[in-house]
């Protein structure tokens, strides 16, 4: 096991990682820039270290700055929560090259996934359902007509080194594509410095179901169930939960043991998500994260399984000692992610939070690192906390939910906290009637107007 | 920067394991000057902690010295993180010492992370009047160094 482990992140996910390590047993070193030098974590943690000023690339991506911390502190693993570092594959080699941990997988795994062409062409090899598309990258717009006239329109353009929802264009008609991939080209090469582009069918109603999984580098892996995250804006993942109200038990366990095969065979190490959509009983591989993902807590609430404990046992060269059999499911989880924003313009609104109370009670949880007088700074993301809850059954989830967004009082800056009150009224969303659309459309429609 | 471990007064422990002793008490717990010390019968349990002053206070609640010099206006700070030394080789000449006259750009000290060197340079002319380190010294970034008047 891990002497020392440095947290290189921030706000509630460093404070995820701190609780588990704590839980282990095993000191920590808090970095922060010194805008979060009176963050939570850091106070909590052993020792901590200032590692720059507030920009992420002069501190949470400050890769030197990050080595020293390691090498002045003795820390001979790093965990990089979500995020920042934590899919940045030379970054674990560099900390391999200095004989310190990289709690995550594989640097080679976190390339092959981090390159979204060569992503799907090894879970194809894997026997992952993936999207029609093309086979590759595109590199002529003839190669784009005929590839499109196969699988049929509309197609969506997608940046090859993009990821989470960005670098994306859809063209509804042959009329529309050489327009859409020269814009895709364009802004995939400002966004990520790489214009490579390829193609894959535009969905038109589908539900966004990952597969969370966990191995131990060796061979042995397991799936934990899905989380339907289809309640979207701008890409952004607003409410996840589990099970998913579109499957049934047959169709988790299949494409549940279709993805732990695939990550068996890879020897994948560490925790990961293999995204899906979904759409007439039929899921189509997008992407994997090979990381732990900010809705992971949704897992943990039904299958009573500690993500990040697991993530630093296997990342220490533990064996995977938990079976799929192991695996049991119960109840219903619904996490709904709180931001410092306005919840009808979604303006950000960092600030000094005046008052906060957090709900609390049977099967309510908040991941969150802020607290009264806490002041949000406005150079990162803008998560308030998560508020995640649990229920015997997606009816009793769902009032528990209501129950504890009316208790939640954060005062001094906006929240989208009146958002979700709004959701967990609406009939749609009591039905589970929606996919990745659902929310956009309801906003555009005025769903949040007074 | 901060440790799991300071300096540990270990007259005052002495003198609060005595205090138990005498008042038959089970536990002691003392803060002075951002420092808790708690002394339990039963065992080895001495428990250290440096307090840190909650984000809505003054600072000048629980802060050392160090703190209000980092707001002084001749201070040098560290731009970045490693272990700072005073001169360009072990048993070597320090770059300056208290009083020294400096011009800005001079070397002050040397911050080295991963057997890179890094000279730190004066930020501007005038006299080293403190410093703020010690040789071998692990900083952290805006950590105060040395202040030049």
């Amino acid at each position: 096991m891990f002497d020392k482990i440095l947290i290189a992140n921030r706000g509630e996910i460093a404070l995820r990682v701190l609780r588990a390590c704590k839980e282990l047993g095993i000191p920590t070193v808090a970095v922060h820039s010194t805008a979060d030098a009176d963050a939570m974590h850091v106070r909590l943690a052993d020792e901590s270290v200032c590692i720059g000023p507030p920009p992420a690339r002069d501190s949470y991506l400050n890769v030197p700055a990050l080595l020293a911390a390691c090498e002045i502190t003795g820390a001979d693993a790093v965990h990089p929560g979500y995020g920042f570092l934590s899919e940045n594959a030379r970054f674990a080699e560099i900390l391999e090259e200095h004989n310190i941990s990289f709690i995550g997988p594989k640097a080679q795994h976190i390339r092959i996934m981090g390159d979204k062409i060569e992503a799907k062409q090894t879970a194809k090899k894997l026997g992952i359902p993936v999207v029609p598309g093309s086979d590759g990258g595109i590199s002529e717009d003839a190669e784009a007509l005929r590839v499109a006239r196969e699988i049929g329109y509309p197609v969506l353009v997608k940046a090859a080194a993009g990821g989470g929802g960005r670098g994306m264009k859809v063209a509804h008609s042959q009329a529309e594509l050489s327009t859409a991939l020269a814009t895709a080209r364009t802004e995939a090469k400002a966004a990520f410095g790489d214009d490579a582009v390829y193609l894959e069918k535009y969905l038109g109603r589908p539900r966004h179901i990952e597969i969370q999984v966990l191995g131990d580098g060796r061979g042995k892996a397991i799936h934990l169930g899905e989380r339907d995250c289809s309640l979207q804006r701008r890409h952004q993942k607003v409410w996840e939960e589990s099970p998913s109200p579109a499957l049934n038990i047959e169709q988790r366990e299949r494409i549940g043991e279709i993805v732990a095969n695939a990550m068996r065979d890879l020897n994948y190490l560490g925790v990961g998500t293999v995204e899906f959509l979904y759409e007439d009983g039929e899921f189509y591989f997008i992407e994997m994260n090979t990381r732990i993902q900010v809705e992971h807590p949704v897992t943990e609430m039904i299958t009573d399984i500690d993500l990040i404990l697991e993530q630093i046992r296997v990342g220490a060269g533990g064996e995977l000692n938990l079976t799929q059999d192991d695996v049991r499911f119960h109840g219903h989880a619904i996490e709904c992610r709180v931001n410092a924003e306005n919840p009808i313009t979604f303006r950000p609104s960092p600030g000094t939070i005046a008052a906060y109370h957090p709900p609390g009670g049977l099967g309510v949880r908040v991941d969150s690192a802020v607290y009264q007088g806490y002041r949000i700074p406005s150079h990162y993301d803008s998560l308030v906390g998560k508020l995640i809850v649990h229920g015997k059954t997606r009816t009793e989830c769902l009032m528990r939910l209501k129950r504890a967004l009316d208790e939640f009082v954060v005062d001094g800056i906006e929240t989208t906290l009146p958002l979700f009150r709004t959701l967990v009224r609406n009939q749609d969303i009591i039905d589970g009637n929606y996919n990745i659309h659902w929310l956009e459309q309801f906003l555009a429609q005025g769903g949040m107007e007074p | 920067m901060s440790k799991g471990k300071s300096t540990i007064d270990q007259d005052l422990i002495r003198e609060l394991a005595k205090l138990l002793e005498e008042t038959g008490l089970s536990e002691l717990e003392v803060e002075q000057e951002g420092t808790r010390i708690r002394v339990a019968r039963g065992g080895r349990a001495v428990a250290l902690s440096a307090a840190p002053a909650p984000a809505i206070q003054p600072a000048a609640a629980a802060a050392p010295a160090a703190n209000d010099l980092s707001k002084h206006p001749g201070v040098v700070t560290s731009p970045m993180v490693g272990t700072a030394y005073v001169a360009p080789s072990p048993g070597a000449r320090p770059f300056v010492e208290v009083g020294t006259r400096v011009k800005a750009g001079d070397t002050l000290l040397i911050v080295e992370a991963m057997k890179t060197m890094n000279q730190i340079p004066a930020p501007r002319s005038g006299t080293v009047t403190q410093i703020l380190f010690e040789d071998g010294q692990p900083v952290e970034f805006g950590e105060p160094l040395m202040i030049i008047e």
